[in-house]
């Protein structure tokens, strides 16, 4: 029960899309440019009457000023508003009358919508989302009904849910420069300052064919589907303005951090949190694997020896976002009773440092490789999944065809990469340790300070 | 220059054809309904009776394999809980393999395998087809369940029912599953912490041996697999399972005749969780499901629904007001469910209820009913993705005898289905006249308002797993009665202020679990005003100090999971109240005032309701056993930091002239799981030295 919270609110808070890897051996897709600069994947697959159509803009919380943190993700609940030809609220109902469903997402790097329906109903996906790049509804109603209800979810996902500030806490002490040092969420007053005209130039700038990829998968025909895209996309005008990266680099971390942060909790966490290289590297997949054998599966290092026979945790994990840029590689334990962050801290290391000296061995190597061919196979089992991969892949790496090859990086990492790099990354100076701790005791330590003075 | 005029007068052009051609501010149409293809299933039968079916589907090169027992199994009864358990026990070994080399083989193939008590499923690349079937069919007849796994989940299970304790989800679902099916039908079966202490190894055993049955057990098979392939593998590992006749048991479900209200009171609520309720009965597969299942849509089916364009769209008072009717073998349910503010809750009950009672009189228009129908054909569509559907709709149809083409022709007499059809079935399962109401919520601010829904005018109080508990209702305290009357009586029964003065130190030892780990709490008192409390964690022979609290008397900290805190503040008033062993004979010095409220029922007793406020104005209310005079039950804090404590089992200490100690303490609050202290030691005056309080 826990557990499964748990994973939830990571999911909520970060909005992980991508895990570790992805794609059947033989995923047939075409993929063209329009003259707007939109890019376009279509992906056929008749094997349900259904389709997925996604459409992912190149822009998320990173690309932020730091004085309005929020902006990307409020900005993809206003998109939900209406437009020119849709009326407000009409989003959600014209879908399920349509009996498909739809939602949208966003991470520090990208923003996501999706609708899946029967597939005779396509040209309804494609009208709207088209009528969400052309001409999306921005006005005051909108952006304060959008606040509210932005509000409302900061409150219930992140303010109410136990640990729900993790991430936020982990990328705003490990970062010092570069934009990932604050997480989608952002800060509500930022909200409440920015102006309309703020609104409508974040609109023009990112929301443009130019900075997205529409990605259709399943029952379709590729000649039709193209003509319907032309028929609602073609006029859609390319952006004229420039769009701005981060060009922040971030500095190589020196020496360890060490943050305490106080939430609504009961049990205390203890969070280990290194860099990591950026993903498509090989020392990346190396890093990957060396999550796997830490925490995927009972047999894990983590899930065997801290949970199961110590008993120090009652939940142990180690995983990452699948940010584009450099990331972390984060290890995660909640200390049971009676056990204290320190020694739940000591455990984990000792884990750690035992990959540092030991390695791998042969079948636990062999075990990694095959859970990273069963992730990466069995997450394109269903037309959205297909859709996201591809649309992912070629946002982030610009190679749609990872869907059908990432998984031979997986295989050329050795069981002695997995130790040099724990080795060279799992370094006490590149890390952030955070103790996550119960609010009562600050509370106690408050009133300590009060009574000084 | 002529030329270039002609060049954008044709680009004009263009865009003005292409305009022409695109009007916007047009819906598109749905074109022609996609042919829905089942894919085929193929089946056969082991010799043990082990009914098999197998869906070829070889988009991915991976096998998915599902087994399903069609059973009725005995009650659980006052052992509820131990089917739950069986999804790990059953994985925590058999008997040529250990839990760390079944999780070893599991993990090496990246595949998965889960357990419950009416099937199991296992999953992974083609290639471990045969490692698959291999460990299913082990778990499947050699596992072994050991006491002291069953010792670790029983405790884990406790812990995790401590957090339902004042979850309004779990509060409506427990209360439901109670008032709709009662305790004679598995459905109104709910674990509590004695249930679940009971169970034993034999009971695990025997639900394991008795319905872990081939001839009660239909498997499908799914995936990049031929039927000409699976049949020698499961004949292989499957074959060997032992067939034996699985008793059937006879379940009663109570007939709801009037419609009532059920409230289950939650400390500090702020929101209601709200679900009329009933049981239907309404088999899968019969002629009635989906004509009802559109009439439920009608009803309560997402966004488009009367209950969300009325309770969200019109009135705004809730985030999302759904409905469900579920046809089950054993029971089915219809429940109409909202969360909604204190203040609009009766509102939204009734609001609930008037929809119920339209969709019976009230014809659906051609839109909503269109709306409807397209809306469940996606869902199909949608669900019909993921090829383990095909193959549950093969068993379905072999379990439940459907007609063969059942789904080959369910979207045909979906959009078959009338607004006559939907009247009539909201005249048969949509019921506001024979509905229970069940509510978690704020008892003081939401239940009595509720009363005027219920057939009797009356509200029924449940606890968090449905026992009915007496409602509380208050009465005046007798004429001339005074608080001080009542405190004199309760001193008194602690044994006087002799027997209270005679107390120069004294030492409580008690134990209790939290989140299943046995915990001891040691409270020691030395006069004049000294004070440690330490709660001490007990694993595995090992104990440790988890939290300790120390006052000398003037000054002292506390100290949590290694961090320690010096004690300040309201804290500290707060100790020094606590430390002094006489502090109910010295009320004037601390500023306590009491004033007598009335009487209430407290555990079917009655009991004297006193108000209590101190020097700084902080209030609490104490409860005094009229009969006894004890105190029996404190409140005290406010909203998120209210606290309940319970005190029983009081019981005289021998060589102190009659001095009393409660051997029973029930701690309970918003924030925190609810704690039962059972007293097994107290010293008096055996002089502990002052250097424990150092």
């Amino acid at each position: 029960m826990k557990r499964k919270a748990f994973k939830g609110m990571l999911l909520g808070a970060s909005l992980l899309t991508v895990g570790v890897g992805q794609a059947k051996a033989d995923i047939k897709f075409t993929e063209y440019d329009m003259p707007n600069g939109l890019h376009v994947i279509l992906q056929e697959d008749h094997s349900t009457p259904i389709v997925a159509v996604s459409v992912m803009y190149h822009v998320g919380s990173k690309n932020e000023d730091p004085q309005r943190t929020g902006f990307a993700h409020f900005f993809e609940h206003l998109l939900f508003e209406g437009s020119d030809n849709i009326k407000r609220g009409e989003y959600m109902k014209n879908i399920q009358a349509a009996g498909g469903q739809l939602n949208a997402n966003t991470t520090q790097d990208r923003t996501f919508y999706y609708e899946v329906l029967p597939s005779n109903q396509l040209e309804l996906a494609l009208w709207m989302e088209s009528e969400r790049m052309a001409h999306a509804k921005i006005d005051t109603v909108g952006v304060e009904t959008q606040r509210k209800v932005v509000k409302e979810e900061k409150k219930q996902r992140y303010d109410n849910t136990p640990y729900g500030q993790l991430i936020n806490v982990i990328y705003e002490n490990a970062y010092t420069t570069y934009p990932y040092r604050w997480s989608p969420i952002g800060k509500e007053q930022y909200i409440d300052q920015a102006t309309l005209s703020e609104f409508m130039n974040f609109y023009r700038t990112f929301y443009v064919p130019n900075n997205a990829v529409l990605v259709i998968s399943g029952d379709l025909n590729i000649a039709q589907t193209k003509d319907l895209i032309t028929k609602y996309y073609g006029e859609i005008p390319k952006g004229t303005k420039a769009i701005p990266r981060p060009t922040e680099v971030e500095p190589v971390q020196k020496a360890e951090k060490r943050v305490n942060f106080y939430d609504n909790i009961q049990l205390p966490a203890v969070i280990l949190a290194y860099h990591i290289p950026k993903q498509g590297t090989a020392d990346y997949y190396a890093v990957q694997l060396l999550t796997q054998l830490l925490s995927q599966g009972k047999s894990s290092r983590f899930q065997k020896e801290i949970v199961d026979k110590q008993q120090k945790a009652v939940e142990a994990e180690s995983f990452d976002l699948g940010n584009e840029e450099p990331g972390l590689a984060i290890m995660l334990g909640i200390a049971n009773m009676g056990t204290t962050p320190d020694e739940l801290e000591k455990a984990m290391l000792g884990e750690i440092e035992k990959v540092k000296t030991a390695g791998v061995s042969e079948e636990e190597y062999k075990k990694l490789e095959n859970q990273a061919e069963t992730d990466f196979i069995s997450q394109n089992e269903k037309d959205l999944g297909v859709a996201t991969n591809l649309a992912t892949y070629y946002t982030f790496q610009h190679n749609a065809n990872l869907i059908n090859t990432e998984l031979e990086k997986y295989k050329k990492v050795t069981k002695e990469d997995i130790k040099r790099v724990a080795i060279k990354y799992l370094t006490k100076d590149n890390r952030l340790v955070v103790d996550y701790l119960p609010k009562a005791d600050k509370d106690k330590a408050a009133k300590h300070t009060e009574v000084k003075k | 220059m002529k030329k270039v005029t002609l060049s954008i007068l044709t680009l004009a052009l263009c865009s003005a054809t292409f305009a022409q051609k695109l009007d916007r501010s047009i819906k598109p149409k749905p074109g022609p309904a996609p042919e829905i293809k089942l894919g085929k299933t193929e089946s056969f039968t082991l010799a043990n009776g082990l009914q098999v079916f197998v869906v070829e589907n070889h988009k991915l090169p991976t096998i998915e394999c599902n087994i399903e027992f069609a059973v009725k199994p005995a009650l659980e009864g006052d052992h509820a809980g131990y089917q739950d358990m069986l999804s790990e026990l059953l994985l925590s070994g058999t008997t040529t393999r250990s839990k760390d080399k079944l999780n070893e083989e599991i993990d090496e193939m990246g595949a998965r395998i889960n357990v419950g008590a009416k099937g199991m499923s296992g999953g992974g690349l083609k290639k471990y087809t045969q490692k698959i079937f291999d460990l299913m069919a082990d778990i499947a007849t050699n596992a072994v369940i050991k006491q002291d796994e069953l010792d670790k989940i029983k405790s884990k299970t406790i812990s995790g029912l401590e957090t339902e304790k004042n979850q309004p989800d779990a509060m409506v679902r427990n209360v439901s599953a109670v008032v709709n099916f009662g305790t004679n039908h598995p459905f109104g079966e709910v674990p509590t912490e004695e249930t679940l202490k009971k169970i034993t190894l034999s009971d695990c055993n025997d639900y394991y041996h008795t319905y872990f049955r081939p001839n009660v057990a239909y498997m499908a098979i799914v995936g990049d697999i031929t039927v000409a392939e699976a049949k020698p593998l499961i004949e292989k590992y499957f074959g060997k399972w032992a067939k034996k006749d699985v008793p059937v048991s006879a379940y009663t479900i109570p007939q709801v005749k009037a419609t009532k209200v059920a409230f289950a009171a939650r400390t500090a609520a702020v929101q209601s969780v709200v679900s009329v309720t009933y049981p239907v009965d309404l088999m899968p597969g019969t002629p009635d499901v989906i004509k009802a299942r559109v009439a439920n849509t009608v009803l309560g089916g997402g966004s488009q629904g009367r209950l969300f364009l009325d309770l969200r769209e019109k009135h705004a008072w809730t985030y999302g007001a759904y409905s469900s009717l579920r046809p089950d073998e054993l029971g089915g349910s219809f429940s109409a469910t909202v969360k909604c503010r204190n203040a609009v809750s009766d509102s939204a009950v009734g609001a609930i209820l008037s929809e119920m009672k339209a969709m019976q009189t009230d014809r659906v228009d051609a839109d909503a009913l269109q709306n409807s129908i397209t809306y469940l054909s996606g869902n199909f569509a949608i669900g019909l993705e993921d090829p383990n559907t095909v193959a549950q709709y093969a068993i379905n149809i072999e379990r439940y005898h459907m007609p063969k083409n059942y789904y080959q022709n369910y979207l045909k007499d979906l959009s078959a289905v009338t607004a006559e059809d939907v009247m009539a079935m909201s005249v048969k399962y949509i019921r506001p006249d024979m509905a229970n109401i069940v509510v978690a919520g704020s008892k003081e601010d939401v239940a009595e308002k509720l009363a005027k829904y219920s057939a009797d005018g009356k509200v029924a109080y449940y606890d968090y797993a449905g026992k009915p508990i007496a409602a509380t209702t208050a009465m005046a305290a007798p004429a001339g009665k005074t608080a001080d009357d009542v405190f004199k009586k309760y001193i008194a029964a602690m044994g006087g202020e002799k027997a209270i003065n005679g107390i120069q130190d004294i030492k409580i030892t008690g134990t209790s679990t939290i989140q299943g780990m046995g915990i001891t709490i040691t409270e020691i008192k030395k006069a004049p005003g000294k004070y440690k409390q330490s709660v001490d964690v007990n694993q595995g022979g090992q104990s440790m100090t988890v939290q300790k609290q120390v006052f000398d008397g003037t000054k002292g900290y506390q100290e949590q999971q290694g961090q320690k805190a010096p004690i300040a503040g309201d804290d500290l008033d707060e100790i020094t109240q606590e430390a002094d062993i006489a502090s109910d004979l010295h009320g004037d010095k601390y500023g306590v005032k009491r004033s007598l409220k009335g009487m209430e029922a407290v555990n079917g007793s009655n009991a004297y309701v006193v108000d209590v406020v101190n020097a700084k104005g902080k209030k609490s209310v104490e409860y005094y056993d009229a009969a006894s005079g004890l105190l029996v039950k404190k409140i005290q804090g406010e909203g998120d930091k209210l606290q309940t404590s319970e005190y029983s089992d009081y019981r005289e200490i021998p060589g102190t002239n009659g001095y009393k100690v409660p051997y029973k303490v029930t701690e309970s609050g918003a924030q925190m799981p609810v704690i039962t202290e059972t007293v097994t030691a107290v010293d008096v005056n055996k002089g502990i030295p002052d250097t424990e309080f150092n």
